[in-house]
């Protein structure tokens, strides 16, 4: 049924049981399976110096969770194809998912507080809301 | 003595719970700060002293030596022209628009309305750059000869702050010729210095920089110019020698931001006064207003000239209608010098403080650029042995 699958990670526990679901369906599937890391940028920054430190701590964070998702994925014999791209993480998941035609987003439930996700809305609800495609959320 | 330990306390609690924020909400630390601090002075009473003053200062000299040091000078030499125009129009419109608007429309007297075109003159580099990595364009020609531009535009802001209100006599052109020598030298001098002295404990290289920076800044106190006028331009000049030495920069930026700046901007959002605020959001909203519309007088058609697309163009536009750190430092000056009053002071900060978020916001709502991946798609393959 999917034939291209994204899983979204920031690399917390529940990004990496999503990648784990992923893996499993897109081998049952036989889909093409793709990882999106999105390397979080500072909102109205005050300095340079604020954005490099950000990008290199995103960069080394990153780096680490596509070796383990590099190590999972030859486990389960699928072939993962990773990208990272820069900005903030529901914009550029949306607009990535639209432009490369993905039929299935499996992402993990990013767990805030009750009170945040009550009063600010979590990443999850509004991948679910705004992705152009089927929405897996795996908890 | 206990009071100075428990001010200190107090300030640096301040500091740390900002930037806890600021990692939590993922936004700016120096824009937490202030806000922060402006409830610590409307509601806890926080009042810079004399020492607070004098650490403040420094972080906004240092702040400023360093913001200069991002340059790319190889950018600025090979787009001469370009930089140097969107630079000044990034600069001259807002500054004589909200300059004209506040003299005479609101009837300001020209000093203080100088402040005000000053303070919404600026364009935030941070921002910019930002925005730059987000959509890919910080590698593109176009994307350096934007952001170097930024930085001319701040360069206008810094003399103008450093020139206008300076006493036109001897003292003057003793300040002017010492920071001309200063940015002659001591690009040559650092390296010798470095490569002799440097890499030690006690930190020679940084302790030589400051000597200059200090020597500079009272000698601009002296002729009643400002200190960042000159740490800004000895930063840019020494902008390729800390290409080479990042260990220097990395050392001088943890000082900066750990112990100076949280002073710096704390003091800035402790001077801001609520009920100011709350009676004059309209006039607030109008010098925001003024400061947008008038650069997109000046950049958006340059946007064009430069074959921006209509989205992209926008986006920059707006980006660079952004402003905080030097606002501020703008605004404080004019404080500080009782050029303005604390009325004035904090609808200015605010109207800066505004204009880091409102053009962010709308530019991030409706202009955002389709984002780009950055790195190698294919590195990070492992091909299924069934396929």
């Amino acid at each position: 049924m999917f034939k291209k699958i994204l899983i979204a990670s920031d690399g917390s526990e529940g990004a990496f049981k999503a990648l784990v679901a992923a893996l499993r369906l897109a081998h049952s599937h036989k889909a093409q399976l793709h990882m999106i890391c999105v390397e979080e940028t500072q909102w109205i920054p005050g300095s340079r110096e604020e954005v490099i430190g950000d990008k290199e701590l995103a960069d080394r964070k990153f780096a680490e969770v596509v070796a383990k998702a590099e190590v999972e994925a030859k486990h389960h014999r699928v072939k993962l194809t990773s990208h990272i791209v820069v900005g903030h993480p529901v914009p550029a998941i949306v607009d990535f998912i639209a432009r490369e035609g993905f039929d299935l987003l499996v992402t993990g439930f990013m767990g805030h507080s009750a009170l945040y996700n009550r009063v600010i809305g979590s990443t999850t609800d509004r991948l679910v809301e705004l992705a152009p495609c089927t929405v897996l959320v795996v908890k | 003595m206990e009071s100075v330990w428990l001010i200190s306390a107090l300030w640096i609690g301040l500091a740390l719970v900002s930037a806890l924020i600021s990692i939590r909400v993922g936004i700016s630390v120096a824009l937490i700060e202030i806000i922060v601090g402006s409830f610590g002075g409307n509601l806890l009473g926080l009042t810079p002293n004399d020492w607070i003053s004098y650490l403040a200062s420094l972080g906004a000299v240092l702040l400023t030596f360093l913001a200069g040091t991002e340059l790319d000078p190889v950018v600025v030499r090979k787009h001469l022209g370009s930089t140097l125009s969107i630079g000044a129009v990034g600069f001259i419109a807002p500054y004589l628009g909200v300059l004209a608007y506040a003299h005479y429309a609101l009837g300001w007297p020209w000093p203080q309305a100088q402040i005000a075109g000053i303070a919404l003159s600026t364009t935030s580099v941070a921002v910019v750059y930002a925005v730059m990595v987000e959509t890919g364009l910080n590698q593109t020609e176009i994307g350096k000869i934007i952001l170097a531009g930024c930085f001319v535009n701040d360069v206008g802001t810094v003399l103008a702050l450093g020139i206008v209100f300076a006493n036109y006599n001897v003292w003057l052109v003793l300040f002017g010729v010492a920071t001309a020598l200063a940015m002659w030298f001591t690009p040559k001098v650092m390296p010798w210095f470095t490569k002799s002295f440097g890499g030690r404990v006690s930190e020679p290289e940084a302790k030589l920089l400051l000597l200059i920076l200090f020597g500079l800044a009272t000698l601009a106190a002296i002729a009643k110019s400002e200190a960042v006028l000159p740490a800004y331009l000895l930063g840019m000049t020494l902008a390729t020698f800390f290409i080479k030495e990042r260990a220097l920069a990395q050392r001088l930026r943890a000082i900066t931001f750990t112990l100076l700046t949280p002073f710096y901007f704390l003091k800035a959002g402790s001077l801001v006064k609520f009920d100011t605020i709350m009676a004059a959001i309209g006039l607030i909203t109008i010098f925001l207003a003024v400061k947008m519309a008038t650069k997109f007088v000046g950049i958006l058609p340059l946007t064009r000239v430069f074959n921006f697309g209509c989205r992209e163009g926008m986006y920059t536009t707006l980006m660079m209608c952004t402003g905080l750190t030097f606002g501020t430092i703008s605004a404080l000056f004019g404080l500080t010098n009782h050029i303005i009053d604390q009325e004035q002071y904090t609808i200015l900060v605010t109207a800066v403080i505004a204009s880091a978020v409102v053009p962010t916001l709308i530019a991030q709502r409706w202009f955002q650029p389709a984002f780009k991946p950055i790195a190698k798609e294919d590195a990070h393959v492992q091909e299924n042995s069934d396929r």
